[in-house]
Parts: structure tokens; C-alpha cells; sequence
């Protein structure tokens, strides 16, 4: 269902907005520079208000029912759905757009990405002049060549490795030359990883000055710090200084559930969402648990198609204990059992979690971990 | 003891969009459970594509990728030569696309020149056909005859005269809509369902095996994916 331009619009106006979208990481990644933001208008500019749609809903009801509550908000930080984001850089005039990474995702939905790439090139294109700041992933190809015609954009090395949606030039078509640093090219037409001005280095992020940043993140992983790299540059292209942002990004702790740890009866959880291959790469390696619950679904939000559970390592959990649940789980037992990996199928979601003496990490596809919020109370 | 069965995945840079590298995880896993060897080698563009290899996996794709996937396997020819000597090839949604005559790409239907291992043609359908897919394998009969998967692809092959379909549709689009899905040609198989079919398809996953090694295998029993198979053909059914 689409909402009237025109109501989305007369919401947007006269906001000062930032906005964030990609794949994987748009709601923590909001979330950080909602909570940069929120710090800096708390210390430096008193009685201006900011509004966020911190639960994940990021089209275009979501975004109009997150600022309607908020009509006095003087600035918006909105999570934007990739489909979303040339509405919302038409409607709203936006000041800083972050654009995080392009992989696959729901194929039976967006048969190509390369399709999403070129809605936000054209967007940005027509801005022109008075098109957002972008502060855009440097490492992804995709988007990269969506960026071509935006006015000004703040390169971010996000140090990102799926490469696997980034084999051909968006440009020509040619196959892309990875050098054995990792920076990619290409040989046909010259399209090259731009020089970045902001750099996630090992546990650190550098700034375009060479500043080096220790952020004190209360998320796991490197995702998040390339997260917390991409929020850190669109919080200073919007006027906020990097101890306001540092400090206010520190509090983050669960976005919208993610990495949340949350009790079911006696047993303990850390829930992680997983929704596509490049998520579960990132998501996969943080399950240390012995034992791990993993769900599955095919619902619309997850994508009907699970043939995806072939990208995905599961071998590395060989020698760990794998519960597989949701309504796909018959499908994960499958691919555990060709990848070696021990496992029992309990279909019912808040069975699988019944009765752990210790600790388990549960990674979980869209659907079934918003059940396993509502059913947490988060 | 015999030189381990060699398989060859093609390509996943290019056609690997669906998961499609599990079809030669499922290959290695049945012939380890038959304490049978054998080795993978994974082939991108530019790598010389071996010869002397049993099987051949071709799989999903975008458009860009199946015009510089055709290019370069042409240039190489290591595949043909493997056909020729009698290999196995699977070859699966745009992989068995680009394994036909010749198929398009773009809206403005460019012709691109396909392999040539399986007469076919594939145009631009008018509508992209997505979903669960469930078919009866031709020549086969049981449980086993019926093939599970899913679909998602915006051509329409269409089979020369005399050519043999894999496969009749119960329910789902397949080829073009004529009831046909996918297509046979000595040792090589071309199907829609794609990513990893082999998975939910494990007579066909030893029907290829048992082409490139020219003999027959001893049945596996694996009930978890009855199980799946079972869930999978009732949801389509249910879902009809």
C-alpha cells in the first residue's frame, strides 16, 4: 500500500533529515545516528527535537507514522527501505543520506539489485544541486556506481567482505579486478574503488584528518563498527561533533532486538537477525553458544526462496549442537545434514527455546524474530 | 582405489545467485556417504576449465552475467570437450539458459549465442515466473519421479522437435507454459527449478552422478529428506 506523496511530503517539510538505507545494518546504523544526534542537540542546541522510526518500519507508512507523532521534531533520522529512499530524497530534500551496502536479498521479490542501484543513481542524479550529502560504503561496486551523480559524497572503507554480488562492473559489465588488498577496478572502463575519507582499521576508525576513534560499542562484531564508521561520518557532514556522536553511539545497546539478550522460562537467549547470505556471514560467526537455535521462515518479509540456506557456511558450526526451528526448519535439517552438522528439528519456535541449562544464541530470519521479540516483550 | 570422482562448479561468481554451489555440496556429500572419493574444482572466469572432469555444474544468474559466463566458457572450450567425451552437465536456470541455442537478454531482447550442448531457445517471457514448482520427472516413476523446487526466471525456453523435456509441470510454469520443464540431451540435463534442486532432489542428484560414472549407485537412506520432500510437495499442492 502507498501512501498519498503528497501527505509523506507536507510530514517531511521543513526538517533538517538524515537518512540511512542498504541491506543489512539500516536499523542499528540508524540507530547510532539517532543517538549521535540526540546527544548533540542534548549539549549544544537545547529544545531542538529529534525523531527516528527506531522499530524497523521504514516504508513509507512507517516513516509518515513515525513523524506524525513527532510533528514539532525539528530534525528526522529515518531507516529508509531501499525502495523507499527516491521518494524520500524527492520528498523530503534530505541533507545526509547513508547508503551501506547492496547484497542479495529476497530474490523472488528484487529479481536484481542492480535494479535498486539504479532508482537511487537516478534519484540522485535528479536532485542534483540539492541532493543530499552521501556517505556511502566505498568498498561495494554497487554502490559506488549509484553514486555517480550525487553531489557530494563522503567515502567510508568499511572494510566489508561478501564480495560474492560484486563480481561484474555495474558500469560495463566487465569482471571486476580485485587487487590482493581487496580494492577492486575495472579493467574495461575504469570504474576503481574511490579513495576513501573515513576507514574502519582493525578495531578503530579513522577520520578524513587521520584522527583515530576508539569507539566503546555495546554491539558486537565488525559489521557494527562499520556501522558505527558510516553513522560517525553522516553525524558529522550533519553539523555534530565526534565526542557528541562517540558518546551517544556508546549507549546503544539493542536495536530494535538485535543482539538483545532476553529470557524464555529458564532459558537465556541473545537473539540475532540473519536475513539474507551477507547477513548471515556476519551473523553466524557471533553465535558462540554450544548450543545454537537457528530459525527459519519463507514468510514475504524473509523471501519465499530458501535456497540462500546454500550461501551460508553452516559447516563452521560442526561440532556445536544445532536446534533448527520455524516453519523452513525441515529445509535447514536438510543443509545441516550435508554440511555435517549435528542437529534436531523442534518446528515450534518457543519450544526450541524451552529448557537450556546454559546460554544459547539464537540467529533468526525476519519473521520469526520479530515472534520471538513480541514473545520476549522487546 | 579408483581416481576420486571429479566435479566441476562453473562459475559461482557469476552463476551462483540461488545457492546454486550447493548442488555440488549435495554431489561430493551422496558420494562421501557411499565412501566413494572425489574432489571439486571450483572454476571462475579466466581459470582454465578442466577436461577430464565426470561432472559439470552450471547455475543462476543476472542478465551481465550470463553474456560474460557464455564468453568465456566459448573461449575456453574445456566444457564442450568435456561433453564430447561423455561428461554429465547440470545445468540449471540462466546456466541452462546459456547451455541452449541462444536466449536474450535486456528489454530490447539482444540474441546472445548460447553453448549449443542443448537445442533450445529461450526469449523474453511476458511475465516473470516465481514460485514453489512441482514436477514428474519423464521415464520415472514412484516417489522419486516427482521433482520439487522453485522458479524464478523471466524467460521462455521453448524445446526444438525431437528434443526431450526433463520433465512434465503439475503445478508451476517450467518451460513456457506448455507443460514441458527443462530438457535432456545425451548426458545433459538444463532445469528451471534452480539453486539447489539437487538438495530437495536426490534421485536426480544420483541420476547425474550415476551419467558421469557411467554405473549405477546403491540407494541412500536419508529420512530427513523424505521428511522435506513430503512438506514441500503438500505445501505446493495446498497452496494451489
Amino acid at each position: 500500500m502507498k501512501l498519498d506523496p503528497s501527505a509523506l511530503a507536507k510530514l517531511l517539510a521543513g526538517r533538517r533529515i538524515a537518512m540511512v538505507s542498504g541491506t543489512n545494518g539500516k536499523t542499528t546504523t540508524t540507530h547510532l545516528l539517532n543517538a549521535a544526534i540526540r546527544t548533540w542537540a542534548d549539549r549544544h542546541a537545547p529544545g531542538v527535537g529529534v525523531v527516528t522510526n527506531a522499530d524497523g518500519a521504514n516504508l513509507h507508512h512507517g516513516i509518515a507514522s513515525a513523524l506524525s507523532a513527532a510533528p514539532d521534531a525539528d530534525i528526522a533520522v529515518l531507516e529508509t527501505d531501499e525502495r523507499v529512499v527516491a521518494d524520500v530524497v524527492r520528498l523530503g530534500h534530505p541533507e545526509v543520506l547513508v547508503m551501506l551496502n547492496f547484497s542479495r536479498d529476497q530474490l523472488d521479490r528484487n529479481h536484481e539489485i542492480k535494479r535498486l542501484a539504479r532508482m537511487w543513481r537516478e534519484a540522485l542524479r535528479t536532485a542534483g544541486a540539492d541532493g543530499p550529502v552521501v556517505v556511502a560504503n566505498a568498498d561495494e561496486p554497487l554502490i559506488v556506481w549509484a553514486c555517480r551523480d550525487a553531489r557530494q559524497v563522503v567515502w567510508v572503507d568499511t572494510g566489508s567482505t561478501w564480495t560474492a554480488d560484486a563480481s561484474l562492473c555495474p558500469e560495463c559489465g566487465a569482471v571486476l579486478h580485485r587487487s590482493d588488498d581487496g580494492r577492486w577496478s575495472c579493467p574495461a572502463c575504469g570504474l576503481a574503488e574511490p579513495d576513501a575519507t573515513w576507514q574502519v582499521v582493525g578495531g578503530s576508525i579513522t577520520g578524513p584528518d587521520g584522527t583515530t576513534y576508539e569507539p566503546q560499542l555495546q554491539l558486537p562484531g565488525r559489521f557494527n563498527l562499520a556501522n558505527a564508521a558510516c553513522a560517525l561520518a553522516a553525524a558529522v557532514e550533519f553539523g555534530v561533533d565526534t565526542d557528541s556522536a562517540l558518546t551517544g553511539m556508546a549507549t546503544v545497546t539493542a536495536p530494535a532486538g538485535r543482539f538483545a539478550t532476553v529470557t524464555f522460562g529458564d532459558t537465556t537467549a541473545r537473539l540475532l537477525l540473519a536475513k539474507n547470505p551477507a547477513g548471515w556471514a556476519e551473523a553466524l560467526p557471533l553465535a558462540a553458544t554450544p548450543t545454537v537455535v537457528l530459525a527459519i521462515d519463507a514468510a514475504a518479509a524473509d523471501g519465499r526462496d530458501v535456497s540462500w540456506l546454500w550461501d551460508v557456511d553452516y559447516e563452521q558450526l560442526q561440532g556445536r549442537t544445532v536446534i533448527a526451528t520455524g516453519p523452513r526448519a525441515q529445509d535447514l535439517a536438510v543443509r545441516l545434514s550435508y554440511a555435517g552438522v549435528e542437529h534436531r528439528v523442534v518446528p515450534d519456535l518457543l519450544a526450541a527455546l524451552q529448557g537450556h541449562r546454559e546460554p544459547v544464541d539464537v540467529v533468526a530470519t525476519y519473521t520469526p524474530f520479530q515472534r520471538l521479540r513480541k514473545a520476549a516483550g522487546i | 582405489m579408483s581416481a576420486p570422482v571429479h566435479i566441476v562448479l562453473l562459475y559461482q561468481s557469476l552463476l551462483g545467485i540461488y545457492g546454486d554451489q550447493g548442488n555440488a555440496r549435495v554431489l561430493q556429500r551422496r558420494l562421501e556417504w557411499r565412501d566413494i572419493p572425489s574432489r571439486l574444482t571450483v572454476v571462475e572466469p579466466g581459470d582454465p576449465v578442466p577436461d577430464d572432469a565426470q561432472v559439470y555444474l552450471l547455475g543462476g544468474g543476472e542478465d551481465n552475467a550470463q553474456v560474460s559466463a557464455v564468453r568465456a566458457l566459448q573461449a575456453d572450450g574445456g566444457l564442450h570437450r568435456a561433453v564430447d567425451r561423455g561428461a554429465a552437465v547440470l545445468a540449471v536456470c540462466a546456466g541452462y539458459q546459456i547451455a541452449g541455442r541462444t536466449f536474450t537478454i535486456g528489454d530490447d531482447d539482444t540474441v546472445i549465442d548460447g553453448l549449443g550442448l542443448l537445442d533450445v531457445t529461450t526469449t523474453r517471457a511476458p511475465e516473470r515466473a516465481v514460485g514453489e514448482i512441482l514436477t514428474k520427472w519423464i521415464g520415472h516413476d514412484g516417489d522419486e519421479a516427482w521433482l520439487t523446487g522453485f522458479e524464478n526466471h523471466g524467460g521462455h525456453t521453448r524445446l526444438a522437435p525431437g528434443v526431450t523435456p526433463l520433465a512434465r509441470v503439475e503445478i508451476g510454469v517450467g518451460n513456457c507454459g506448455d507443460g514441458t520443464e527443462g530438457a535432456i540431451s545425451g548426458k545433459v540435463i538444463g532445469t528451471y527449478p534452480h539453486g539447489p534442486v539437487l538438495a530437495r532432489n536426490p534421485a536426480l542428484a544420483d541420476h547425474v552422478l550415476s551419467l558421469g560414472l557411467d554405473q549405477e549407485l546403491a540407494p541412500l537412506e536419508r529420512p530427513e529428506i523424505d521428511q522435506l520432500r513430503s512438506e514441500r510437495i503438500a505445501a505446493v499442492r495446498a497452496s494451489r
